[in-house]
């Protein structure tokens, strides 16, 4: 297992170096000045000379990439090139909004895709299981952005259940400490400012977790498919198990395995479609962000963004990983 | 305009347009910012004010920085017109009427070159500083001594006075008294006091300029705390107070209850700004109660607004804009004056204006508005597509092929729908002949400045006015040359336009200048250098219990009259 | 862009066993007898069909022109618009019929080029395995571990803007998912008694990679295929919400189409209505073929 850990934590290296070289020829390829987006149309040649004497842009590309590539070793992220505040910093302020929604999107996918998925593999190829895909694939086949406007046209406008955009009320006076609102409103001594919070996370996760939502369904069903039609699972049934118990000991027990690793895949495509959702929602989060600094040329941060994203990317499916390997010895060897 | 505000390219419009007159068409009703704005005033037929609440105002997008010096788009600007003052201002709901702000009064000299200011007494800064001739020489001062590296920040210093330290046409600066203070120019510049008004030529305090590195000692412009959300930043006179900025999230600005202005003092504890991009997410936060204000909603929602009894539709009154097709004279067949006229004849504005302005623009009939200062009617085509058969028969050209842009990914108070009115537009143009190859880009930075660049043929563009004047449009916006050339945006070269524009703005009596601006808009008609489309007020929407809110045709918009009836 | 692979890891685990030595036998027709007898694939192969045959015959079954201007602005369903009009004054249903050819085209191209250097990217690694394979398997990890829409906004943003591009950029987020699924398949392949005997015989590794290996690993992809022909049509919406959609605005692509309805969505909700429910259709149609394709073709899951 140790082996295993250790093996998967050094192929994990030469990613991160190929994602440097990706992420350093993703930001210089983007056509397009950094002058233009930093100085505007009015900029005179010798201000841009200087700007890109000051930002290195002169510099042969490989000296770029070893400057990139050495204060990344040296875990500097850097600073936005348009307000010059630490990365960090700001990627801290906003990314609790990221992870809240991506968290709400899940325990919305995951919450509700496991069980429709075992729904539909126990009626496999009935009219029930057409209607459950066609339920999940509603969501796959619905663009982010119009699938949460049209739930805040439903039960934002319509109906007036629910907040239609930001993470809490925008009339509240409120101080952050970690930026996490579930847990500022929670030290701040104000549980209702905590269900605030949460009727804001509803619309949002629901928009972000119909795509998810749909592969884990579909997982799921494929999943349990599949495992009851192995031998023992046909033995257990064999020896007049109860069908409960046969769902639930030999069943769902080794369908987990595949669902968890989808679960643990989603978490890039979730980041992804943060970008999309945090718009409609005016979410302060970092998908917003990224694509701002992409049009801002805000070149430190977009790569700096997509790292940790990939490095998120990583280390879930790292961690799906070992967690699969320590339920199921099989893999070990593939 | 471009970028929004953007330039005034060095000079400008009448003292005439200024003294008020002519090119304020909205006669005086409406309350200064800081004259009787508002318990005495009658702020709404409706019932009488109240004060208290927050307001939540949905703007298209983030503001860019905290330093009115530094900025040049009207979002940032639509902030800081709340919280910083100038020494004058534009009187609410017009565009081209200035009224006393931190200055009381002020006197011309004989030969246009001395500005002398009496200033309000008793003013104080929002850090407790006193507001007074010296914290007024030294915002003036930062702004002509700007160094190269904040050059590119700081347009409109740059435009407006013509050039930093020994190239600006500010002469000197003089504290006379406490409160009096004179600008001697170095050459008579009719616009000057107009231009005042704009918020970046707001006071800020000197105190937290030095704290916040924006006293010229930093060239960073990302190292400038005052630039940058602080602290400190936006310490100026203005009856709201800047309280934070989350970056992308919020700008929250407090009522001042030190106002110096007694009788102007906000009934709003707080304003929340908010950048909202879509727009539809602005309606439905207006229909749900979470945002009260939006500045600019699309025209396609008015109907679904007015159907809505919480809802209102704010009319901005007199159109301060204009969208036009633009044109570079550097490609075929657009360099061909016929063809150009073809193009005026196949588009079917009426049509634009119905689909996609909701009925809230009118034709265009000029390259400004008709209600501009000596704008006059041009008797531009209008839809014609047989004569538009006619004309590109008469011209001559075969190859009828066209290179036709549109920004994919913004609206513009003037362009409400870019999208869809290149589609519109490109079928009319395709009825009477034309080979259209469509293109797109997103607005920033790749369309502005690559059509600024001169790369594009064709391209859906337009202006809002800083204010009300011929030369804001004419000269700034589209025609005048850059550095002695035609501009590399339209390649247009007229050079006896050119000096009739100049001299209309050296004119020292209003005949003369007349007669120069109508000339220069007979020249601009007979070339048909671009064909202008509509003149519209973008609208604004708010909750019904809004109340006291004035709007104006290029957004110099004050909310210390706004109260909440609820 | 945003959905990666379903099946991903079933295919990874079951290539081992879904493929055994009578499949080869019969596996079409095996597979034909089973998906007729699986009702939801039958509707899934009836929707697809549809989806199809409106997609060549669009210029004959469309009442109007994709760009004619039919009726007013956005008029409601009616006789003479089937699905109302658009802003424009366009019949949305005529739209819709053409779009069908175009979504169709975006999906399908998309497909093969992600099948295509995905195929060729994991036949590499699963085929020879050792360095190659794990040099092209880090290669997809990195792909992989960028969010899509930041991938497919760089390509299109370097390549600049036009059908072709956004097609490539699509291709490319999907690409090492079906590099992966191709390689689990083949290596689960390697040490099955065929392929060993075939290596104890002499068979070159070219042979058989070619001859015995590839044929019996495509199962997954086709069925992952299914699934990105939906997908494409939903990546393509995403990227014009951000601006980056094709440069004709007239096109009538169905993601284009339901990123201008959006604004719609208060005063002609019959917009969004009918183009979603045109991509939903079709997205479950290819699912539904996609899931019964699966079935039919792993011999296991018989009844």
């Amino acid at each position: 297992m140790i082996r295993y850990i250790v093996r998967r934590l050094l192929g994990a290296i030469p990613v991160l170096f190929g994602l440097s070289i990706v992420l350093f020829a993703f930001v210089h390829l983007l056509p397009g000045d950094p002058c233009s987006a930093i100085l505007g149309q009015h900029r005179t040649e010798e201000a841009c000379a200087r700007l890109r004497a000051n930002l290195g842009l002169d510099d042969p590309l490989t000296v770029q990439y070893l400057r990139y590539l050495g204060s990344l070793l040296r875990g500097d992220l850097g600073a936005s090139v348009i307000n010059n505040k630490p990365f960090l910093d700001e990627f801290l302020v906003r990314f609790p909004g990221t992870i809240e929604l991506t968290l709400g999107a899940l325990v919305f996918a995951v919450g509700l895709g496991i069980p429709l998925g075992r729904l539909a593999a126990r009626h496999a190829q009935s009219w029930l299981d057409g209607v459950v895909t066609a339920i999940s694939l509603f969501g796959i086949s619905i663009p982010v952005f119009v699938l949460g406007l049209v739930l805040v046209v439903v039960f934002g406008v319509g109906l007036g259940w629910l907040p239609t955009q930001g993470r809490i009320d925008a009339r509240l006076r409120f101080e952050s400490v970690t930026n996490f609102m579930l847990i500022d409103t929670l030290l701040a001594g104000r549980p209702d400012l905590f269900v605030d919070a949460v009727r804001h996370l509803i619309l949002p996760s629901i928009a972000l977790g119909s795509i998810p939502l749909a592969i884990i369904t579909r997982i799921t069903r494929a999943s349990v498919i599949e495992v009851s039609h192995e031998d023992y699972v046909r033995t257990a049934r064999a020896k007049g198990l109860t069908e409960r118990r046969v769902d639930e000991r030999h069943i769902m027990r080794n369908a987990w395995l595949p669902v968890t690793t989808v679960i643990g895949l989603q978490v890039g495509g979730l980041l992804a479609g943060a970008v999309l959702t945090e718009t409609v929602f005016v979410w302060n989060g970092v998908g917003r962000w990224v694509v701002d600094a992409i049009g801002n040329r805000d070149l430190t941060i977009v790569q700096s963004t997509i790292l940790v994203f990939a490095l998120i990317f990583l280390v879930v499916n790292l961690i799906v990983d070992i967690g699969y390997a320590f339920l199921n010895p099989r893999i070990r060897y593939a | 305009m471009r970028r929004r505000l953007v330039a005034l390219a060095g000079a400008a419009v009448l003292v005439v347009a200024a003294c008020g007159g002519a090119a304020s068409p909205t006669p005086a009703a409406s309350p200064s910012p800081g004259q009787s704005a508002a318990p005495s005033a009658p702020a709404s037929p409706t019932g009488q004010p109240k004060a208290g609440g927050t307001l939540v105002v949905a703007l298209p997008g983030d503001i860019t920085r905290t330093d009115p010096a530094l900025i040049d788009d009207s979002n940032s600007s639509y902030v800081m017109t709340q919280v910083m003052e100038g020494l004058v201002a534009l009187k609410p709901g017009t565009t081209s009427e200035v009224v006393p702000a931190l200055a009381e009064s002020w006197t011309i000299s004989p030969d246009g070159k001395t500005y002398t200011f009496k200033l309000r007494q008793g003013v104080k800064f929002h850090d407790g500083t006193d507001f007074n001739a010296e914290a007024v020489k030294f915002n003036y001062d930062r702004w002509k001594n700007f160094p190269t590296e904040l050059q590119d920040y700081s347009y409109y210093a740059g435009a407006v006075f013509g050039g930093y330290g020994d190239t600006s046409n500010i002469a000197s600066v003089d504290v006379v008294d406490p409160y009096t203070v004179t600008i001697t120019l170095k050459q008579p510049n009719s616009s000057f006091l107009l231009a005042q008004t704009l918020t970046v030529f707001a006071i800020s305090s000197p105190t937290a300029l030095r704290a916040g590195k924006a006293d010229n000692s930093e060239t960073d412009v990302s190292k400038i705390p005052y630039a940058q959300g602080g602290p400190p930043a936006m310490v100026g006179t203005g009856p709201f107070k800047f309280k934070e900025w989350v970056v992308g999230d919020h700008v929250t600005v407090e009522r001042n209850p030190d106002y110096w202005n007694k009788d102007a003092v906000p009934y709003l504890d707080a304003i929340v700004f908010r950048p909202v991009a879509e727009e539809a997410q602005r309606l439905n936060g207006l229909a749900s109660g979470e945002l009260d204000f939006a500045q600019v909603v699309a025209p396609v929602d008015i109907a679904t607004i007015r159907q809505n009894p919480d809802l209102q539709v704010i009319d901005r009154g007199e159109s301060c804009n204009i969208a036009q097709i633009s044109m570079n004279h550097k490609y075929s067949p657009i360099n061909n004056k016929t063809i150009r006229e073809a193009i005026a004849y196949a588009v079917n504005k009426q049509y634009l204006i119905d689909t996609f302005y909701a009925g809230l623009a009118v034709p265009a009939d000029n390259w400004m508005p008709l209600n501009t200062l000596y704008a006059k009617p041009l008797n531009l085509p209008t839809y014609d597509p047989e004569k538009a058969k006619q004309l590109i028969a008469e011209s001559g050209v075969t190859d009828l092929t066209i290179d036709f842009y549109y920004p994919s990914d913004v609206t513009r108070p003037y362009m409400p729908d870019p999208k869809g009115i290149f589609e519109a537009i490109t079928s009319d143009l395709e009825a009477v002949g034309f080979t259209i190859v469509p293109h797109t880009e997103t607005w920033r930075p790749d369309y502005l400045d690559h059509e600024y660049a001169g790369n594009f043929e064709m391209w859906l563009l337009g202006w809002t006015c800083d204010w009300a004047g011929p030369d804001n449009f004419l000269k700034t916006a589209f025609f005048g040359y850059v550095d002695g050339e035609p501009s590399t945006e339209f390649a247009y070269r007229n050079d006896e336009l050119e000096k009739t524009m100049n001299d209309a703005l050296a004119a020292t009596d209003e005949a003369t200048a007349k007669a120069l601006w109508e000339k220069a808009q007979d020249l601009i008609r007979a070339d048909m250098p671009t064909v202008p489309l509509v003149n519209s007020t973008p609208p604004a929407a708010a909750r019904a219990d809004v109340k006291g809110f004035i709007g104006s045709g290029n957004l110099t918009e004050y909310f210390n009259t706004v109260w909440l009836d609820r | 862009m945003s959905s990666s692979a379903p099946s991903l890891s079933l295919g990874r685990r079951r290539g081992g066993r879904a493929v055994e030595a009578r499949v080869s036998r019969g596996l079409w027709a095996d597979a034909l007898r089973r998906l007729v007898r699986n009702r939801p694939a039958l509707v899934g192969l009836a929707l697809v069909a549809v989806f199809v045959v409106a997609a060549l015959a669009a210029p004959v079954v469309a009442p109007y022109g994709p760009y004619e201007r039919a009726g007013g602005q956005l008029e409601p369903p009616s006789p003479a618009h089937l699905f109302g009009t658009d802003l424009l004054g366009r019949d949305v249903f005529s739209r819709v019929l053409y779009g069908a050819q175009i979504s169709l085209q975006v999906g399908v191209v998309a497909v093969l080029l992600a099948l295509l250097t995905g195929g060729i990217i994991g036949a590499l690694a699963g085929g020879f395995g050792g360095w190659v394979d794990a040099a092209l398997m880090r290669l997809t990890d990195v792909l992989l571990a960028i969010p899509g829409i930041l991938l497919a906004i760089g390509i299109v943003a370097w390549l600049g803007r036009g059908m072709p591009q956004l097609m490539l950029a699509i291709a490319v987020t999907y690409t090492p998912i079906f590099a992966r699924l191709l390689r689990g398949s083949l290596l689960a392949l390697r040490e099955v008694d065929y392929v060993v005997a075939a290596r104890s015989i002499g068979a070159s590794p070219l042979r058989i990679l070619t001859r015995h290996m590839l044929p019996n690993a495509v199962t997954p992809l086709i069925v992952q295929a299914t699934l990105v022909l939906a997908t494409a049509i939903i990546d393509i919406a995403g990227l014009g919400f951000l601006g980056l959609g094709p440069p004709d605005p007239r096109t009538p692509e169905w993601g284009t189409m339901l990123v201008d309805a959006r604004r719609f969505l208060q005063t002609a909700p019959h917009i969004v209505f009918f183009v979603g429910g045109a991509i939903v259709v079709s997205a479950i149609g290819f699912n539904l073929l996609g899931d019964g394709l699966r079935e039919s073709l792993d011999p296991r899951l018989k009844r």
